[in-house]
Protein backbone atom coordinates (compact mmCIF):
# COMPACT_ATOMS: atom_id res chain seq x y z
CA UNK A 1 0.00 0.00 0.00
CA UNK A 2 1.21 3.50 -0.70
CA UNK A 3 0.28 6.16 1.77
CA UNK A 4 1.31 9.69 2.55
CA UNK A 5 3.09 10.30 5.81
CA UNK A 6 2.84 13.48 7.85
CA UNK A 7 6.00 14.73 6.21
CA UNK A 8 4.40 14.44 2.81
CA UNK A 9 6.67 11.64 1.60
CA UNK A 10 5.03 8.70 -0.06
CA UNK A 11 5.93 5.48 1.65
CA UNK A 12 5.03 1.83 1.48
CA UNK A 13 3.47 0.42 4.62
CA UNK A 14 2.11 -3.12 4.66
CA UNK A 15 -0.07 -2.82 7.77
CA UNK A 16 -2.54 -0.05 8.57
CA UNK A 17 -5.18 0.11 11.31
CA UNK A 18 -7.38 2.82 12.77
CA UNK A 19 -8.86 3.50 16.20
CA UNK A 20 -12.61 2.93 16.30
CA UNK A 21 -13.03 5.79 18.78
CA UNK A 22 -10.65 8.52 17.77
CA UNK A 23 -9.63 7.66 14.23
CA UNK A 24 -5.94 7.58 15.26
CA UNK A 25 -4.14 5.66 12.55
CA UNK A 26 -1.12 3.40 12.74
CA UNK A 27 1.00 2.53 9.74
CA UNK A 28 3.41 -0.28 10.51
CA UNK A 29 6.07 -2.34 8.83
CA UNK A 30 5.12 -5.44 10.83
CA UNK A 31 1.72 -6.69 11.93
CA UNK A 32 2.87 -7.04 15.53
CA UNK A 33 3.69 -3.30 15.63
CA UNK A 34 -0.04 -2.76 15.26
CA UNK A 35 -0.58 -4.97 18.32
CA UNK A 36 1.97 -2.90 20.27
CA UNK A 37 0.17 0.28 19.19
CA UNK A 38 -3.16 -1.22 20.29
CA UNK A 39 -1.75 -1.97 23.74
CA UNK A 40 -0.30 1.53 24.16
CA UNK A 41 -3.66 3.01 23.18
CA UNK A 42 -5.45 0.70 25.61
CA UNK A 43 -3.37 2.06 28.48
CA UNK A 44 -4.74 5.52 27.81
CA UNK A 45 -8.09 5.10 26.11
CA UNK A 46 -10.94 2.65 26.02
CA UNK A 47 -10.60 2.13 22.30
CA UNK A 48 -10.25 -0.66 19.75
CA UNK A 49 -8.55 -0.90 16.36
CA UNK A 50 -10.01 -1.82 13.00
CA UNK A 51 -7.74 -2.98 10.21
CA UNK A 52 -7.65 -0.84 7.10
CA UNK A 53 -5.07 -2.77 5.21
CA UNK A 54 -2.74 -5.77 5.58
CA UNK A 55 -0.43 -6.58 2.70
CA UNK A 56 0.79 -10.09 3.49
CA UNK A 57 0.24 -13.25 1.42
CA UNK A 58 -0.82 -15.21 4.48
CA UNK A 59 -3.60 -12.72 5.16
CA UNK A 60 -4.68 -12.71 1.53
CA UNK A 61 -4.84 -16.49 1.45
CA UNK A 62 -6.42 -16.93 4.89
CA UNK A 63 -9.76 -18.77 4.77
CA UNK A 64 -12.99 -16.87 5.28
CA UNK A 65 -13.71 -18.65 8.54
CA UNK A 66 -15.24 -17.19 11.69
CA UNK A 67 -12.94 -19.34 13.80
CA UNK A 68 -9.53 -18.48 15.21
CA UNK A 69 -8.63 -22.16 15.24
CA UNK A 70 -9.37 -22.68 11.53
CA UNK A 71 -7.58 -19.50 10.47
CA UNK A 72 -4.58 -20.20 12.69
CA UNK A 73 -4.19 -23.71 11.24
CA UNK A 74 -4.22 -22.28 7.72
CA UNK A 75 -1.71 -19.55 8.58
CA UNK A 76 0.58 -21.95 10.39
CA UNK A 77 1.95 -23.22 7.06
CA UNK A 78 3.43 -19.79 6.35
CA UNK A 79 5.46 -19.41 9.54
CA UNK A 80 8.05 -21.80 10.98
CA UNK A 81 8.12 -20.44 14.50
CA UNK A 82 4.60 -19.28 15.11
CA UNK A 83 2.05 -17.00 13.45
CA UNK A 84 2.55 -13.37 14.46
CA UNK A 85 -0.41 -12.30 16.54
CA UNK A 86 -0.86 -9.25 14.32
CA UNK A 87 -1.08 -11.38 11.16
CA UNK A 88 -3.75 -13.53 12.80
CA UNK A 89 -5.65 -10.39 13.85
CA UNK A 90 -5.40 -8.99 10.32
CA UNK A 91 -6.71 -12.26 8.89
CA UNK A 92 -9.62 -12.28 11.33
CA UNK A 93 -10.54 -8.76 10.22
CA UNK A 94 -11.87 -10.36 7.02
CA UNK A 95 -14.71 -11.54 9.26
CA UNK A 96 -15.13 -8.07 10.75
CA UNK A 97 -13.16 -8.77 13.89
CA UNK A 98 -11.36 -5.86 15.55
CA UNK A 99 -7.91 -6.23 17.07
CA UNK A 100 -9.54 -6.31 20.49
CA UNK A 101 -11.93 -9.07 19.40
CA UNK A 102 -9.04 -11.25 18.25
CA UNK A 103 -6.86 -10.63 21.31
CA UNK A 104 -9.74 -11.41 23.65
CA UNK A 105 -10.55 -14.68 21.89
CA UNK A 106 -6.87 -15.65 21.67
CA UNK A 107 -6.57 -15.16 25.43
CA UNK A 108 -9.55 -17.43 26.06
CA UNK A 109 -8.15 -20.10 23.74
CA UNK A 110 -4.69 -19.92 25.34
CA UNK A 111 -6.19 -20.23 28.80
CA UNK A 112 -8.11 -23.32 27.69
CA UNK A 113 -5.04 -24.91 26.11
CA UNK A 114 -6.47 -24.73 22.61
CA UNK A 115 -3.48 -22.92 21.17
CA UNK A 116 0.02 -22.19 22.37
CA UNK A 117 2.49 -19.34 22.25
CA UNK A 118 6.00 -20.65 21.44
CA UNK A 119 7.36 -17.11 21.84
CA UNK A 120 5.83 -13.78 22.76
CA UNK A 121 3.02 -12.73 20.42
CA UNK A 122 3.48 -15.72 18.10
CA UNK A 123 0.92 -18.51 18.04
CA UNK A 124 0.65 -22.10 16.91
CA UNK A 125 -2.29 -24.50 16.93
CA UNK A 126 -2.21 -27.40 19.39
CA UNK B 1 28.71 29.63 13.09
CA UNK B 2 26.55 26.60 12.54
CA UNK B 3 27.97 23.45 14.07
CA UNK B 4 27.71 20.83 11.38
CA UNK B 5 29.03 17.38 12.05
CA UNK B 6 30.72 17.41 8.64
CA UNK B 7 32.96 20.25 9.78
CA UNK B 8 33.97 18.29 12.86
CA UNK B 9 32.85 21.13 15.05
CA UNK B 10 32.80 20.35 18.71
CA UNK B 11 29.53 20.66 20.56
CA UNK B 12 29.30 22.32 23.94
CA UNK B 13 26.98 22.34 26.92
CA UNK B 14 23.96 24.61 26.69
CA UNK B 15 25.24 28.07 27.49
CA UNK B 16 23.28 30.02 30.13
CA UNK B 17 23.59 33.00 27.78
CA UNK B 18 21.05 32.73 24.98
CA UNK B 19 23.18 35.01 22.79
CA UNK B 20 25.97 32.43 22.73
CA UNK B 21 26.24 30.08 19.75
CA UNK B 22 25.98 26.99 21.92
CA UNK B 23 22.58 27.84 23.37
CA UNK B 24 20.86 24.53 22.50
CA UNK B 25 21.20 20.88 23.46
CA UNK B 26 23.46 18.97 21.07
CA UNK B 27 21.50 16.94 18.55
CA UNK B 28 22.52 13.57 19.98
CA UNK B 29 20.47 14.34 23.10
CA UNK B 30 17.40 13.98 20.90
CA UNK B 31 18.41 10.82 19.04
CA UNK B 32 20.40 8.66 21.44
CA UNK B 33 18.78 5.57 23.01
CA UNK B 34 21.19 5.98 25.94
CA UNK B 35 19.81 9.46 26.64
CA UNK B 36 16.27 8.07 26.55
CA UNK B 37 17.26 5.55 29.24
CA UNK B 38 19.04 8.26 31.24
CA UNK B 39 15.94 10.46 31.16
CA UNK B 40 13.84 7.76 32.83
CA UNK B 41 15.98 8.16 35.93
CA UNK B 42 17.26 11.72 35.76
CA UNK B 43 14.09 13.46 34.59
CA UNK B 44 11.00 11.30 34.98
CA UNK B 45 12.40 9.67 38.13
CA UNK B 46 13.26 12.97 39.85
CA UNK B 47 10.71 15.67 39.02
CA UNK B 48 6.96 15.86 39.67
CA UNK B 49 5.17 14.27 36.74
CA UNK B 50 1.48 14.63 35.95
CA UNK B 51 -0.60 11.51 36.63
CA UNK B 52 -4.16 12.54 35.87
CA UNK B 53 -7.23 14.50 36.88
CA UNK B 54 -8.82 14.11 40.32
CA UNK B 55 -12.33 14.39 38.86
CA UNK B 56 -11.82 11.03 37.17
CA UNK B 57 -11.87 9.25 40.54
CA UNK B 58 -14.41 10.90 42.82
CA UNK B 59 -15.71 7.74 44.58
CA UNK B 60 -13.89 5.74 47.23
CA UNK B 61 -12.01 2.92 45.52
CA UNK B 62 -12.07 4.55 42.09
CA UNK B 63 -8.73 4.20 40.35
CA UNK B 64 -6.78 4.47 37.13
CA UNK B 65 -3.28 3.42 36.17
CA UNK B 66 -0.42 5.38 34.67
CA UNK B 67 2.91 4.25 33.22
CA UNK B 68 5.84 6.66 33.48
CA UNK B 69 9.03 5.32 31.95
CA UNK B 70 9.17 1.73 33.14
CA UNK B 71 7.18 2.41 36.29
CA UNK B 72 3.54 1.34 36.49
CA UNK B 73 1.41 3.06 39.10
CA UNK B 74 -2.12 2.71 40.50
CA UNK B 75 -3.76 6.04 41.42
CA UNK B 76 -6.70 5.44 43.79
CA UNK B 77 -9.04 7.38 46.06
CA UNK B 78 -8.87 5.90 49.57
CA UNK B 79 -11.44 5.69 52.37
CA UNK B 80 -10.33 9.09 53.72
CA UNK B 81 -11.06 10.73 50.34
CA UNK B 82 -7.34 11.14 49.71
CA UNK B 83 -5.78 10.29 46.37
CA UNK B 84 -2.85 7.93 46.79
CA UNK B 85 -0.54 6.17 44.41
CA UNK B 86 1.20 2.81 44.62
CA UNK B 87 3.51 0.89 42.37
CA UNK B 88 1.37 -1.68 40.58
CA UNK B 89 3.56 -4.39 42.06
CA UNK B 90 2.64 -6.97 44.69
CA UNK B 91 4.75 -7.06 47.86
CA UNK B 92 4.78 -10.84 47.75
CA UNK B 93 6.70 -11.72 44.60
CA UNK B 94 6.49 -8.64 42.44
CA UNK B 95 3.57 -9.48 40.20
CA UNK B 96 1.75 -6.73 38.36
CA UNK B 97 -1.62 -6.60 40.11
CA UNK B 98 -4.12 -4.39 38.31
CA UNK B 99 -4.81 -4.36 34.57
CA UNK B 100 -4.01 -1.16 32.70
CA UNK B 101 -6.95 1.16 33.34
CA UNK B 102 -7.10 4.53 31.59
CA UNK B 103 -8.19 7.69 33.38
CA UNK B 104 -10.96 8.02 30.81
CA UNK B 105 -12.49 4.71 31.88
CA UNK B 106 -11.55 4.31 35.55
CA UNK B 107 -12.20 1.21 37.60
CA UNK B 108 -13.44 0.77 41.15
CA UNK B 109 -12.26 -1.67 43.78
CA UNK B 110 -12.88 -2.23 47.46
CA UNK B 111 -9.34 -3.45 47.93
CA UNK B 112 -6.25 -3.95 45.79
CA UNK B 113 -5.82 -7.64 45.13
CA UNK B 114 -3.00 -9.45 43.38
CA UNK B 115 -4.48 -12.22 41.20
CA UNK B 116 -1.33 -14.36 41.47
CA UNK B 117 -1.55 -15.59 45.10
CA UNK B 118 -4.49 -13.42 46.22
CA UNK B 119 -2.64 -11.09 48.57
CA UNK B 120 -5.02 -8.20 49.30
CA UNK B 121 -4.28 -4.63 50.32
CA UNK B 122 -6.40 -1.86 51.81
CA UNK B 123 -6.80 1.29 49.76
CA UNK B 124 -4.16 2.86 52.02
CA UNK B 125 -1.71 0.20 50.85
CA UNK B 126 -1.55 -1.87 54.05
CA UNK B 127 -1.59 -5.61 53.66
CA UNK B 128 -5.12 -6.70 54.48
CA UNK B 129 -5.07 -10.45 54.06
CA UNK B 130 -3.22 -13.39 52.64
CA UNK B 131 -4.60 -16.86 51.92
CA UNK B 132 -4.34 -19.48 54.65
CA UNK B 133 -1.43 -21.07 52.80
CA UNK B 134 0.72 -18.15 53.96
CA UNK B 135 -0.21 -18.71 57.63
CA UNK B 136 0.32 -22.46 57.77
CA UNK B 137 3.10 -24.68 56.49
CA UNK B 138 1.01 -27.71 55.59
CA UNK B 139 2.97 -28.48 52.41
CA UNK B 140 6.40 -28.06 54.02
CA UNK B 141 7.40 -31.11 56.09
CA UNK B 142 10.40 -29.22 57.52
CA UNK B 143 8.33 -26.47 59.12
CA UNK B 144 5.69 -26.46 61.85
CA UNK B 145 2.75 -24.06 61.64
CA UNK B 146 3.91 -22.37 64.86
CA UNK B 147 7.19 -21.43 63.18
CA UNK B 148 5.43 -19.44 60.49
CA UNK B 149 5.87 -15.71 61.11
CA UNK B 150 2.77 -13.60 60.76
CA UNK B 151 3.01 -10.75 58.29
CA UNK B 152 2.79 -7.24 59.71
CA UNK B 153 0.14 -5.32 57.76
CA UNK B 154 1.92 -2.01 57.48
CA UNK B 155 5.43 -3.37 56.98
CA UNK B 156 4.31 -5.60 54.14
CA UNK B 157 2.16 -3.09 52.39
CA UNK B 158 2.43 -1.69 48.89
CA UNK B 159 5.22 0.61 47.79
CA UNK B 160 3.66 4.05 47.89
CA UNK B 161 4.54 6.78 45.40
CA UNK B 162 4.49 10.37 46.58
CA UNK B 163 1.55 12.37 45.30
CA UNK B 164 0.58 16.01 45.49
CA UNK B 165 -1.86 18.21 43.66
CA UNK B 166 -2.27 21.52 41.94
CA UNK B 167 -6.02 21.99 42.05
CA UNK B 168 -7.47 18.88 40.38
CA UNK B 169 -4.17 17.93 38.73
CA UNK B 170 -2.54 14.95 40.47
CA UNK B 171 1.24 14.64 40.27
CA UNK B 172 3.63 11.82 41.16
CA UNK B 173 7.23 11.84 42.24
CA UNK B 174 9.51 8.79 42.42
CA UNK B 175 12.51 10.45 44.07
CA UNK B 176 13.47 9.58 47.66
CA UNK B 177 13.64 13.18 48.78
CA UNK B 178 12.12 15.38 46.10
CA UNK B 179 11.72 19.12 46.18
CA UNK B 180 8.12 19.93 47.15
CA UNK B 181 5.67 20.24 44.27
CA UNK B 182 4.95 23.79 45.40
CA UNK B 183 8.62 24.64 44.93
CA UNK B 184 8.83 23.04 41.48
CA UNK B 185 5.60 24.73 40.42
CA UNK B 186 6.34 28.14 41.93
CA UNK B 187 3.75 30.75 40.97
CA UNK B 188 2.11 28.25 38.61
CA UNK B 189 0.47 26.56 41.59
CA UNK B 190 -1.26 29.63 42.95
CA UNK B 191 -2.14 30.88 39.49
CA UNK B 192 -3.84 27.63 38.50
CA UNK B 193 -5.47 27.16 41.89
CA UNK B 194 -7.05 30.60 41.61
CA UNK B 195 -9.12 29.24 38.73
CA UNK B 196 -12.09 26.88 39.21
CA UNK B 197 -10.50 24.08 37.23
CA UNK B 198 -12.14 21.35 39.31
CA UNK B 199 -15.57 22.55 38.16
CA UNK B 200 -14.94 21.32 34.64
CA UNK B 201 -15.52 17.80 33.38
CA UNK B 202 -13.42 15.65 31.13
CA UNK B 203 -15.01 15.72 27.68
CA UNK B 204 -12.52 14.28 25.20
CA UNK B 205 -9.13 12.62 24.94
CA UNK B 206 -6.97 12.22 21.85
CA UNK B 207 -3.81 10.14 21.92
CA UNK B 208 -1.40 10.58 19.04
CA UNK B 209 1.88 8.76 18.47
CA UNK B 210 4.40 11.02 16.80
CA UNK B 211 7.73 10.09 15.24
CA UNK B 212 10.09 12.40 17.07
CA UNK B 213 11.75 12.84 20.43
CA UNK B 214 9.46 14.24 23.12
CA UNK B 215 11.72 17.28 23.61
CA UNK B 216 11.38 18.13 19.93
CA UNK B 217 7.63 18.57 20.38
CA UNK B 218 8.12 20.28 23.75
CA UNK B 219 10.35 22.85 22.09
CA UNK B 220 7.86 23.40 19.30
CA UNK B 221 5.03 23.94 21.81
CA UNK B 222 7.15 26.47 23.69
CA UNK B 223 7.75 28.99 20.92
CA UNK B 224 5.70 30.74 18.29
CA UNK B 225 8.31 31.87 15.80
CA UNK B 226 6.94 29.13 13.58
CA UNK B 227 3.32 30.27 13.89
CA UNK B 228 3.09 32.81 11.07
CA UNK B 229 4.30 30.32 8.52
CA UNK B 230 2.60 27.24 9.81
CA UNK B 231 -0.53 28.07 11.83
CA UNK B 232 -2.05 30.56 9.47
CA UNK B 233 -5.68 29.91 10.46
CA UNK B 234 -4.98 30.30 14.17
CA UNK B 235 -2.60 33.22 13.95
CA UNK B 236 -5.15 35.45 12.22
CA UNK B 237 -6.81 36.12 15.60
CA UNK B 238 -3.57 36.68 17.53
CA UNK B 239 -1.50 39.83 17.92
CA UNK B 240 1.95 38.33 18.19
CA UNK B 241 3.62 41.72 18.55
CA UNK B 242 1.70 42.25 21.79
CA UNK B 243 2.29 38.74 23.06
CA UNK B 244 5.16 37.56 25.23
CA UNK B 245 6.73 34.42 26.56
CA UNK B 246 7.39 34.43 30.30
CA UNK B 247 10.04 32.11 31.75
CA UNK B 248 10.13 30.90 35.36
CA UNK B 249 12.22 28.30 37.21
CA UNK B 250 10.40 25.16 36.07
CA UNK B 251 7.57 26.52 33.98
CA UNK B 252 6.98 29.03 31.26
CA UNK B 253 3.86 30.80 30.12
CA UNK B 254 3.01 31.77 26.56
CA UNK B 255 0.79 34.85 26.60
CA UNK B 256 -0.92 35.26 23.26
CA UNK B 257 -3.01 38.40 22.89
CA UNK B 258 -6.21 38.17 20.89
CA UNK B 259 -6.72 40.91 18.33
CA UNK B 260 -10.32 41.40 19.44
CA UNK B 261 -11.97 41.14 22.85
CA UNK B 262 -13.51 37.79 23.56
CA UNK B 263 -16.65 37.40 25.66
CA UNK B 264 -15.87 36.93 29.33
CA UNK B 265 -18.00 33.78 29.29
CA UNK B 266 -15.45 32.24 26.95
CA UNK B 267 -12.56 32.54 29.37
CA UNK B 268 -11.74 31.02 32.73
CA UNK B 269 -8.85 33.35 33.54
CA UNK B 270 -8.94 37.12 33.93
CA UNK B 271 -6.59 38.22 31.21
CA UNK B 272 -7.98 38.71 27.70
CA UNK B 273 -5.46 36.40 26.12
CA UNK B 274 -4.66 32.77 25.53
CA UNK B 275 -2.32 31.38 28.20
CA UNK B 276 -0.39 28.23 27.55
CA UNK B 277 1.51 26.90 30.55
CA UNK B 278 4.39 24.48 30.11
CA UNK B 279 5.34 22.71 33.35
CA UNK B 280 8.65 20.85 33.27
CA UNK B 281 9.14 18.13 32.33
CA UNK B 282 6.19 17.16 30.13
CA UNK B 283 2.85 18.69 31.13
CA UNK B 284 0.96 21.64 29.71
CA UNK B 285 -2.22 23.46 30.66
CA UNK B 286 -3.87 25.20 27.76
CA UNK B 287 -6.13 28.13 28.62
CA UNK B 288 -7.34 29.00 25.17
CA UNK B 289 -9.12 32.18 26.05
CA UNK B 290 -11.78 31.46 23.46
CA UNK B 291 -13.60 28.60 25.15
CA UNK B 292 -15.29 28.03 28.48
CA UNK B 293 -12.94 25.17 29.19
CA UNK B 294 -9.30 24.17 29.08
CA UNK B 295 -7.00 21.49 27.81
CA UNK B 296 -3.96 19.60 29.01
CA UNK B 297 -1.17 17.83 27.18
CA UNK B 298 1.03 15.04 28.44
CA UNK B 299 4.11 14.60 26.26
CA UNK B 300 5.11 11.03 27.09
CA UNK B 301 8.19 9.49 25.52
CA UNK B 302 7.87 5.99 24.04
CA UNK B 303 11.51 5.78 23.02
CA UNK B 304 14.12 8.24 21.80
CA UNK B 305 12.33 8.66 18.47
CA UNK B 306 8.65 8.52 19.40
CA UNK B 307 6.29 10.07 21.91
CA UNK B 308 2.59 10.02 22.73
CA UNK B 309 0.71 13.28 22.93
CA UNK B 310 -2.18 12.74 25.33
CA UNK B 311 -4.54 15.65 24.75
CA UNK B 312 -7.43 16.05 27.21
CA UNK B 313 -10.24 18.61 26.98
CA UNK B 314 -12.39 19.84 29.87
CA UNK B 315 -15.68 21.72 29.55
CA UNK B 316 -18.60 22.49 31.83
CA UNK B 317 -20.22 19.26 30.75
CA UNK B 318 -18.78 15.99 29.48
CA UNK B 319 -21.21 16.29 26.58
CA UNK B 320 -19.69 18.88 24.31
CA UNK B 321 -21.77 21.49 22.52
CA UNK B 322 -21.40 21.93 18.78
CA UNK B 323 -19.26 24.99 19.39
CA UNK B 324 -17.01 23.05 21.76
CA UNK B 325 -16.64 20.23 19.26
CA UNK B 326 -15.67 22.76 16.64
CA UNK B 327 -13.20 24.25 19.10
CA UNK B 328 -11.61 20.84 19.70
CA UNK B 329 -11.38 20.31 15.96
CA UNK B 330 -9.44 23.56 15.63
CA UNK B 331 -7.14 22.45 18.42
CA UNK B 332 -6.63 19.11 16.66
CA UNK B 333 -5.76 20.99 13.47
CA UNK B 334 -3.02 22.84 15.36
CA UNK B 335 -1.71 19.55 16.72
CA UNK B 336 -1.56 17.95 13.30
CA UNK B 337 0.22 21.00 11.87
CA UNK B 338 2.73 20.77 14.70
CA UNK B 339 3.18 17.01 14.26
CA UNK B 340 4.16 17.58 10.67
CA UNK B 341 6.69 20.21 11.70
CA UNK B 342 8.32 18.22 14.48
CA UNK B 343 8.54 15.04 12.41
CA UNK B 344 10.28 17.01 9.67
CA UNK B 345 12.67 18.50 12.22
CA UNK B 346 13.38 15.09 13.67
CA UNK B 347 14.10 13.57 10.27
CA UNK B 348 16.73 16.26 9.85
CA UNK B 349 18.21 15.69 13.30
CA UNK B 350 18.37 11.94 12.73
CA UNK B 351 20.41 12.41 9.57
CA UNK B 352 23.35 13.33 11.76
CA UNK B 353 24.25 16.39 9.70
CA UNK B 354 23.73 18.90 12.47
CA UNK B 355 25.78 18.63 15.64
CA UNK B 356 24.17 21.42 17.63
CA UNK B 357 21.26 23.70 16.80
CA UNK B 358 21.09 27.44 17.49
CA UNK B 359 18.17 29.15 19.18
CA UNK B 360 16.90 32.60 18.32
CA UNK B 361 16.32 35.41 20.82
CA UNK B 362 12.58 34.71 21.03
CA UNK B 363 13.14 31.02 21.68
CA UNK B 364 14.11 31.71 25.30
CA UNK B 365 11.43 29.24 26.45
CA UNK B 366 13.10 26.51 24.38
CA UNK B 367 16.42 27.60 25.87
CA UNK B 368 14.94 27.04 29.33
CA UNK B 369 13.71 23.59 28.30
CA UNK B 370 17.17 22.66 27.07
CA UNK B 371 18.86 24.09 30.16
CA UNK B 372 16.58 22.10 32.46
CA UNK B 373 17.28 18.92 30.52
CA UNK B 374 20.99 19.48 30.75
CA UNK B 375 20.80 20.23 34.47
CA UNK B 376 18.89 16.99 34.95
CA UNK B 377 21.44 14.94 33.00
CA UNK B 378 24.28 16.40 35.06
CA UNK B 379 22.55 16.03 38.43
Amino acid sequence: MTSVSRTGQREDVPFVARSTETGARVEASSANEVIAFYRRQQELLDTDLEWEFADHPAVTEAPDADSIDAVLRALDDYFESGVPLGVLAAAMSKQGWTVGDTLSEVYELRMSGSLWEPRADHLRPV
Amino acid sequence: MTRWNANNDEVAAVSPDITDETNALPAEYFTSPDIHELEKEKIFGQYWVYAGHANAITETGAYFTRTIGDKQVIIVRDHDDEIRAFFNVCAHRGSKMVEDTPMTNPGNMGRIRCPYHMWSYDLDGDLESTPKSFEEAGLNPDLDDEEVCSLDASENGLNEVQTDRIGPFVFLNFADDPMPLAEQAGTLKTELEDMPLEEYEHAARYVSEVDCNWKTFAGNYSECDHCHANHQDWITDIELDESNLEVNDYHWILHYTHDEDVDDELRIHEEKEAKFYYFWPNFTVNMYGTADGYGTYIIDPIDEGRFQLIADYYFSSAEMTDAEQEFVQTSRQLQEEDFELVERQYEGLQSGALAQAQLGPNEHTVHKLHRLAQEAYEA
